[in-house]
């Protein structure tokens, strides 16, 4: 049974690397043969730094990805504390069904219906370009929504109902004890929504394919673009990029520490800091006794 | 308390508005576009016309479900092994899983396609082993194999989430009960890892029945699935109509398809076992 | 003393429902004040009422001779330890006990100087920079009353604070927070359905059921002199019986007449006699004022307890001779243990001893900790 499991992760896992380990292999290749090996060179690295395109579609994804998963965070965050306190239940739960229609239908149609609400709303006010970086922002919000959500109601919901309670006891007024006690509260849920939102919208190529207008192309739109000509290893090259920067976060998000030793760093950072503002505090009674 | 719930409702507030402009109208938008012609008058020819496109259906809800059973069968004993995995492991097992996840689909797609090329590397690899070349790109197979490739860690890892939270004293119990190891599996692990496997077909269903990526790509132009045939409707503004059609009677048979699992789960959960 | 706070004919209600019914209640300052009753009796209710987090739908809440229902918590000169006590888990202990001095924005060096003070005082001294979150269940606890004392509050209140904590910590604990509240001077209205712990600690006990308030007294006053069944049933273990008054000073109840201390009832009133069970003697059945069969003996370590069947009614009875079970024996009762309460709408519902088990005790006990709120 142990062998037998053994054998067949590693047979998976496999199956799953050698595709994108031969992509990364031939990113290396001499030539453009895409089949055989013919030599190791980094000519198709410098064929893509090239192309001032790669660059642009870089800065672009993250300018998109940046301001997308930033403004579903807020929106997000601010949804998910006013679900909890909702009343009314019928209207609280059409709410969360209409929040999770954009993770539930396929992005195509995502894709298309924002398309066609964004046509005819620039056909309607005489736009020119109907489609641009901010119908493309909307729609990257949109379906970053229900991730952001999704991580911060859990928190809102887990969180002791008397903590605002105790802070409005302790001389806070309702607003003041959102920012100062819920808010850090729920905060690790609304970093898990910014990192989702963030990693989603960089990765999207379906819905960015309908929403975006000819001005702005992201890194996955670029991508498609070149895999459309014929097949050249510059694009295993940035494909291999991509990969090796994917790795590096992943690696450093899982092995950077588990929230104990994290936890267990903070607290050794506060008492530090707690030290040295107690030691001038002796020196000061110190001075006035 | 009647402030405190006011308070609620406008901090969700700016999410309403957002939900209804951008969920629910795009959505009117399709519905719209469905029952008229492109000069704006009522009519059902876009959906009557649909009888054009029967064998794209079926095509596609065929190869979907087909890859879909594939990723089950391969992701099901794979989430169970990692589950079961020690912890330094589980880690280990989660990074290799999630990378592949990360990397943007149409690197996978790419990557697939540099493998399974007429010129590729598979077949080089098979001319220098004295083997005849495979012509794999532009077969249903070599889609169905993107597709199961592509998404079948979309299948593995709610499985592995709820295997890995089955409470191992009840593995023990149905031990001491008197199963053996494959009716331990078939009367405790499967039955209670339902709610994952639920939501690992429809994150695989959905992507597989909707691509337009996966066939354009490994099924070389030969053939089409809906997903195609709609990103062709949208390509020029006269066919949007019929594009948002297909896009409609897609989206209806994949709701009233998760309907039914969701019932028919539910149904089996209430039900006794075995 | 001085009246702190006033309760003026208090109702609310919460779907229809009335959780509290009319509630006149005054407490007076340096007092160390319970609420006592059991779950959904309102008590939770009336100290969210003081402490501003509900508003009454009528009737009036006076702080040191003003109206405050419409002044919100935080401008309440009132703090609060919560039940489960809502320690800011994103901050440390430090910071969770200056919590509301950086509200205050009081100078660093005053806030490290009370913040060490009050550590001090709940000998919680070098926890400073301790996370929260990996407190054990009474240093939390220590944590919460230093938090809501450092601002001075002139009354604080606790909601079934010691209820999360085990049997032994919680002792130390009561005897603590008397301590405390006789250092500080301060206030203390405590909410509990404990009636050890309300006899132990408090100056007045207020026994609420229902929504209404039973009872006002000392813990010696409530225990000895009880107003109603549900009072007599609720504080301690009691004997409740059907009874008569024939006069002033002479009571008869399971068939035989008894001389009493209490009076003041009208001739042959229909009224409820206590007994309680350790106020009743064993003595040979010929000297007995009343005979029974024992029916069951625990042993309770101190003492025996007994359920003795006296013509068809199960008494309670705590003694330390043995007695086997199924034994005839006789019971003497003194004239001062007898207490005699007026008919009220508890009458026949509490004090028989029939159906009586310890579990069953026990499993009403833990049922109410948890459903209380």
């Amino acid at each position: 049974m142990k062998y037998i499991s053994k054998i067949y992760v590693a047979l998976v896992f496999m199956i799953l690397y050698i595709p994108i380990l031969v992509l990364m292999l031939f990113s290396f290749n001499a030539t453009s043969n895409t089949g055989a090996f013919n030599g190791f060179s980094l000519y198709w690295y410098r064929e893509l730094f090239r192309s001032p395109e790669v660059f642009d579609a870089l800065k672009n994804s993250l300018i998109l990805a940046i301001s997308a998963s930033c403004i579903a965070t807020v929106i997000g965050t601010a949804a998910a504390v006013g679900i909890v306190k909702m009343k009314n239940r019928v209207f609280r739960s059409s709410l969360t069904a209409v929040t999770n229609v954009p993770m539930m239908n396929p992005d195509i149609v995502t894709g298309i219906s924002m398309m066609l609400l964004f046509v005819a709303i620039g056909t309607f006010i005489g736009l020119s370009d109907k489609l641009s970086f901010w119908t493309l922002l909307i729609s990257h919000v949109t379906f970053c929504l229900p991730y952001v959500i999704l991580s911060v109601l859990p928190r809102v919901k887990a969180m002791d109902k008397s903590l605002p309670e105790a802070a409005m006891d302790l001389g806070c007024t309702p607003v003041r004890s959102f920012f100062k006690v819920e808010l850090p509260v729920i905060m690790p849920g609304i970093i898990t929504g910014l990192i989702m939102a963030f990693t989603m919208s960089l990765d999207d190529f379906v819905i960015s394919y309908f929403t975006s207008g000819n001005d702005f192309q992201t890194l996955p739109l670029l991508i498609y673009s070149m895999t459309k000509k014929e097949v050249k290893p510059d694009i295993y090259a940035l494909s291999t990029l991509m990969i090796i920067a994917i790795t590096i976060l992943l690696l450093l998000s899982n092995f950077s520490g588990s929230k104990d030793e994290i936890d267990r760093k903070r607290h050794q950072r506060m008492i530090r800091k707690a030290e040295k503002k107690s030691a001038v505090h002796t020196q000061n009674t110190g001075k006035e006794s | 308390m009647k402030k405190r719930s006011l308070g609620g409702s406008i901090a969700a507030a700016p999410h309403v508005v957002w939900s209804i402009m951008f969920i629910v109208a795009p959505l009117l938008f399709v519905i719209y576009y469905a029952f008229t012609t492109s000069d704006g008058t009522l009519t059902f020819e876009n959906i009557s016309a649909l009888s054009m496109y029967q064998d794209i259906f079926i095509t596609s809800v065929e190869m979907s479900v087909i890859a879909t059973f594939c990723c089950f069968l391969i992701a099901y004993p794979l989430a169970y092994f990692m589950a079961r995995a020690s912890e330094r492991k589980k880690r280990v097992y989660m990074v290799l899983l999630m990378l592949p996840m990360w990397t943007n689909l149409l690197i996978r797609t790419y990557s697939m396609m540099a493998i399974l090329d007429d010129g590729g590397f598979l077949n080089t690899l098979l001319l220098t082993l004295d083997m005849a070349p495979v012509h794999i790109i532009g077969t249903k197979g070599a889609v169905i194999f993107g597709m199961v490739y592509d998404f079948f860690p979309y299948m593995t890892l709610p499985i592995y989430t709820v295997i890995s939270k089955i409470d191992n004293r009840l593995i023990e119990a149905s031990y001491d009960l008197g199963c053996n190891n494959l009716q331990m599996i078939t009367r405790v692990i499967l039955p209670l890892s339902k709610s994952g496997i639920i939501s690992g077909i429809t994150m695989v269903f959905v992507p597989s029945i909707s691509t337009f990526y996966i066939s354009q790509k490994l099924g070389g132009g030969t053939f089409e699935l809906i997903g195609d045939t709609i990103e062709r409707q949208f390509q020029t503004p006269t066919t949007y109509n019929i594009g948002a059609a297909i896009s409609l009677v897609m989206m209806i048979l994949i709701l009233i398809s998760l309907a039914i699992m969701n019932r028919f789960s539910d149904a089996e959960t209430s039900g006794r076992i075995g | 003393m001085q009246k702190l706070i006033e309760l003026r004919n208090i109702v609310k209600e919460y779907e229809g429902e009335r959780v509290l019914d009319n509630i006149d209640l005054d407490i007076y300052d340096k007092e160390f004040v319970t609420i006592l009753g059991p779950s959904g009796c309102g008590k939770t209710t009336t100290l969210r009422i003081i402490g501003g987090f509900e508003t009454p739908d009528s009737g009036e809440c006076h702080f040191d001779g003003k109206i405050i229902n419409d002044v919100p918590a935080y401008r309440r000169p009132v703090n609060t330890v919560f039940q489960k006590y809502a320690l800011f888990p994103h901050l440390n202990v430090f910071e969770n006990v200056a919590f509301a001095l950086r509200l205050q924005k009081v100078p660093e060096n005053e806030i490290i100087r009370r913040v060490r003070e009050m550590l001090d005082m709940v000998e919680l001294r070098g926890f400073e920079h301790k996370n929260v979150n990996y407190l054990s269940g009474g240093q939390q606890q220590r944590v919460a009353i230093a938090r809501a004392l450092i601002s001075h509050p002139r009354v604080l209140l606790l909601d079934e604070p010691l209820g999360a904590l085990d049997l032994k910590l919680r002792k130390d604990m009561q005897n603590e927070l008397k301590n405390i509240q006789q250092r500080t001077g301060i206030t203390f209205i405590y909410v509990t359905h404990d009636q050890e712990e309300a006899l132990t600690m408090s100056d007045t006990v207020v026994v609420m059921a229902d929504g209404k308030i039973q009872q006002v007294g000392t813990p010696i006053d409530i225990y000895n002199e009880p107003v109603n069944a549900f009072v007599a049933d609720f504080i301690g273990e009691s004997n409740i019986l059907d009874g008569v008054m024939i006069e002033d000073g002479r009571v008869r109840f399971s068939g035989k007449e008894f001389v009493c201390v209490d009076g003041g009832f009208e001739k042959n009133a229909a009224v409820d006699v206590v007994v309680r069970p350790e106020d009743v003697d064993f003595v040979s059945p010929e000297k007995g004022m009343l005979t029974g069969v024992v029916s069951s003996v625990t042993f309770k370590g101190v003492h025996y307890e007994f359920i003795v069947d006296i013509g068809g009614f199960k008494w309670m009875i705590q003694s330390t001779d043995f007695v086997d079970k199924d034994e005839v024996i006789g019971l003497s009762i003194d004239p001062d243990a007898i207490h005699i309460m007026k008919k009220s709408e508890y009458s026949g519902k509490y004090g028989d001893y029939s159906s009586f088990s310890d579990e069953l005790e026990e499993l009403s006990n833990a049922e109410s900790v948890e459903s209380d709120d």
